[in-house]
């Protein structure tokens, strides 16, 4: 058994250096080869590959191996570990440590029968049914997109890749895994004082509550340690919006000489290298900033091609899909999964951008493919909304939002929002068994 | 490639799950925007009157002494934040006994009602309204020594339904 | 998606005759009866009926909410800390509900 797979393995990477590249690698291990098919299938269903390893990914890639056992499910994810952003506003004050956001991924590869390559996705050849990588070409029956977001910095700087390259740098947004995370907890525990501006993305955007969460954990920080700082929070929205009332009380309670709440404030232009940013509101200069620019669609749904045009033909910058069954509207065998969803319903828009919306969407989707490959009728479910926001830190004090949905008589998603603006410490108790019962599904 | 994980007939159960959802959750939100109503404004203040003259049982209102927080602009009318409080300081031997609210033209216009004691050393309260339309809401506290204390504020409310 | 009470105290350790602030948060439909369902039926009135507050049996606070109160009533009261003992809260709805929340306060030594 071994012994033919091995054989198997080195004739198929064999045939695609000689077939692919010509012999022009013949120097370098086949592998290096982009061309290279990535892996042979094996099991008697279908391959289905999940492009991202996030909440959504790991969800579907676990779920997809209970689902459907005989499928030959592949992860793709471009992180060596993975590094969960849910938490980790709470990270940068250490109530939780670094091990508590980074997991290993191969121990849930290895427990639930999946395989998980490292790799850089460079093209989505839909017509092909196969996605290009860094490490090779992989097939599919079925493609999930759970890329999240991506930064859109060229709604402020156009193709200027300096100023973008100044603003990621200096002023990192710090809502995508990377070393921005880390970069910006060591920015708060060296800020000696001064005017640090947060600019908000404009709605819709990764993890609605979070930035004023991460605003009253800055200013605790800030408040504990007598620095003589103020956050600036620039937001393009009208109000503070989710969990209004909470954050408010937070920020004139606990931080009224720190924080200021700018409505109205759509970034205009930003100038990283004078440190001045133009909004809606009015001009600031500031000594420190987290520039958030505004979100979109992961890169891969951008590889796919299945951004979303509005009235005027221009991209709506998020998916283009089924707002009931999650798949393309133009693909039914790609789904998309977590933060690159397009909108629902014309009544709220997106689901919330959480990493439990993707979790929740990821264990549908895994459903719903393996009701179509086992011939069923496919049922179309929905999902919910949690959020728990610490704004204190001595004691531990949440807020929280609750999202519920359903359908009403005209078909359309309905959202019930349910805001919960009194901080309590049971809130944050939750937060903690909310995040284990994740944990445990997707990384364990 | 395998076209065989087709289902041959793909046959899409909408609704379904959503129904059974739909029975189980509360109908509230946004949401409740949409649904039909038979609440309707009072055309004027006159039912807001005659609940304010039982409570004031023939004792002229104050217009001092009772604060009154409102936003002059409602963002979300289903949820206007009030708070009400009496400025002066309350001590067992004077207390509130009560306080009411009335949102004038909402179709009930005696929003709530609270009763205090002696115990209590305080009265200062905040709630969340929701209204109808734009109108005065108006609050009234009687004192243990037979003063009432009056507050009056109006507000403007957003065109479209308050899920009342 | 029963939901326990959420609640704020400003100080659970005030000094006697402090004024203590209390934040309190349950979720409820608060069905007004006024809206019809998708087929034009009335909901059934389902809203908060009282609220009170006592510390030890002592009466802070009654309250009798109506349609006007919003959904997942909020409701924010002071009392002056004059005993040590324990806050306790009490809900109830048209459909018999029942939530209680308490909270010990104690006097910190003048």
């Amino acid at each position: 058994m071994i012994k033919r797979r091995s054989f198997l393995i080195g004739a198929a990477a064999g045939a695609g250096v000689l077939g692919l590249n010509g012999g022009r690698l013949l120097a370098a291990p086949s592998v290096l080869s982009s061309s290279v098919q990535l892996m042979p299938r094996e099991g008697s269903g279908p391959r289905i590959v999940i492009c991202g390893g996030g909440w959504g990914g790991l969800t579907a890639a676990r779920h997809l191996r209970e689902e459907i056992p005989e499928a030959d499910v592949i992860l793709l994810e471009r992180n060596p570990f993975f590094w969960s952003c849910p938490m980790s506003n709470k990270w940068l004050i250490d109530v939780v440590d670094t091990a508590f956001l980074t997991h290993d991924m191969l121990a849930p590869a290895q427990a639930h029968g999946y395989k998980l390559v490292h790799c850089e996705i460079t093209e989505i050849e839909r017509d092909k049914k196969q996605v290009r990588t860094s490490r090779g070409v992989v097939d599919y029956d079925y493609l999930i997109l759970s890329g999240g977001i991506r930064n859109d910095y060229e709604a402020w700087f156009g193709n200027d890749q300096t100023a973008i390259e100044q603003t990621r740098r200096n002023f990192p947004s710090a809502y995508i895994p990377s070393s921005e995370h880390i970069a910006l907890k060591n920015k708060l525990k060296n800020f000696k004082g001064g005017v640090i501006v947060m600019t908000l993305p404009p709605p819709p955007h990764r993890c609605p509550p979070s930035p004023y969460e991460r605003a009253c954990l800055m200013a605790w920080h800030i408040k504990t340690n007598n620095i003589p700082g103020k956050i600036l929070i620039l937001d393009p929205k009208p109000r503070i919006a989710p969990i209004g009332a909470g954050y408010k009380a937070a920020f004139d309670e606990l931080y009224p000489d720190i924080i200021t709440h700018v409505p109205n404030a759509r970034v205009k232009s930003v100038d990283p290298f004078n440190k001045r940013i133009s909004t809606e509101a009015g001009d600031f200069d500031f000594d420190d900033a987290v520039l958030m620019p505004p979100h979109q669609a992961s890169d891969l749904v951008w590889r796919a091609d299945l951004i979303g045009k509005d009235a005027e033909g221009k991209p709506t910058g998020w998916a283009d899909m089924h707002p009931r069954l999650y798949h393309a509207n133009s693909d039914e065998d790609v789904y998309i999964v977590g933060d690159s969803m397009g909108a629902i319903s014309p009544q709220f828009g997106h689901y919330p951008k959480s990493g439990h919306v993707a979790n929740y969407i990821a264990k549908i989707v895994a459903r719903n493919i393996a009701q179509r490959v086992r011939g069923e009728e496919v049922v179309a479910e929905l999902p919910d909304n949690l959020c728990y926001m610490l704004v204190n830190g001595d004691p531990l004090e949440a807020i929280s939002v609750e999202f519920l949905y359903d359908v009403g008589p005209d078909g359309l998603v309905r959202q019930t929002q349910i805001d919960i603006d009194v901080r309590t410490p049971d809130l944050m108790d939750e937060d903690f068994v909310w995040i284990k019962g994740m944990f445990d599904d997707f990384l364990v | 490639m395998t076209s065989s994980f087709e289902p041959d007939r793909r046959r899409v159960l909408l609704g379904a799950a959503g129904a059974a959802l739909g029975a189980a959750l509360p109908l509230s939100g946004a949401r409740a925007q949409e649904l039909a109503t038979t609440a309707e404004a009072q055309p004027d203040a006159a039912e807001s009157d005659r609940i304010a003259a039982e409570f004031l049982g023939g004792v002229a209102p104050l217009a001092e002494g009772l604060a009154m927080e409102l936003p002059a602009t409602a963002d979300n009318p289903a949820a206007v934040p009030l708070r009400v409080h009496v400025t002066e300081a309350l001590t067992e031997d004077l207390w509130c006994e009560e306080l009411i609210i009335l949102a004038e033209l909402n179709p009930l216009p005696l929003a709530c009602r609270y009763r205090f004691s002696a115990a209590t050393g305080a009265a200062d309260v905040a709630l969340r309204l929701r209204l109808i339309r734009s109108m005065e809401v108006r609050a009234l506290a009687r004192l243990s020594d037979g003063r009432v204390l009056e507050a009056r504020a109006a507000v403007e409310a957003g065109v479209g339904g308050c899920g009342m | 998606m029963s939901r326990p009470p959420r609640l704020w105290i400003s100080s659970a350790t005030p000094a006697k005759g402090e004024i203590i602030r209390v934040r309190v948060q349950i979720q409820h439909v608060m069905e007004s009866g006024f809206r019809l369902d998708w087929n034009g039926a009335p909901l059934e009135r389902n809203l908060l009926t009282r609220f009170e507050a006592r510390l030890n049996e002592t009466l802070l606070m009654e309250w009798e909410p109506g349609a006007s109160i919003s959904q997942n009533p909020y409701v924010e009261f002071a009392f002056a800390a004059r005993e040590s003992g324990t806050l306790r809260m009490l809900w109830l709805d048209d459909r018999g509900m029942r939530l209680e929340a308490e909270r010990e306060i104690i006097l910190s030594p003048a």
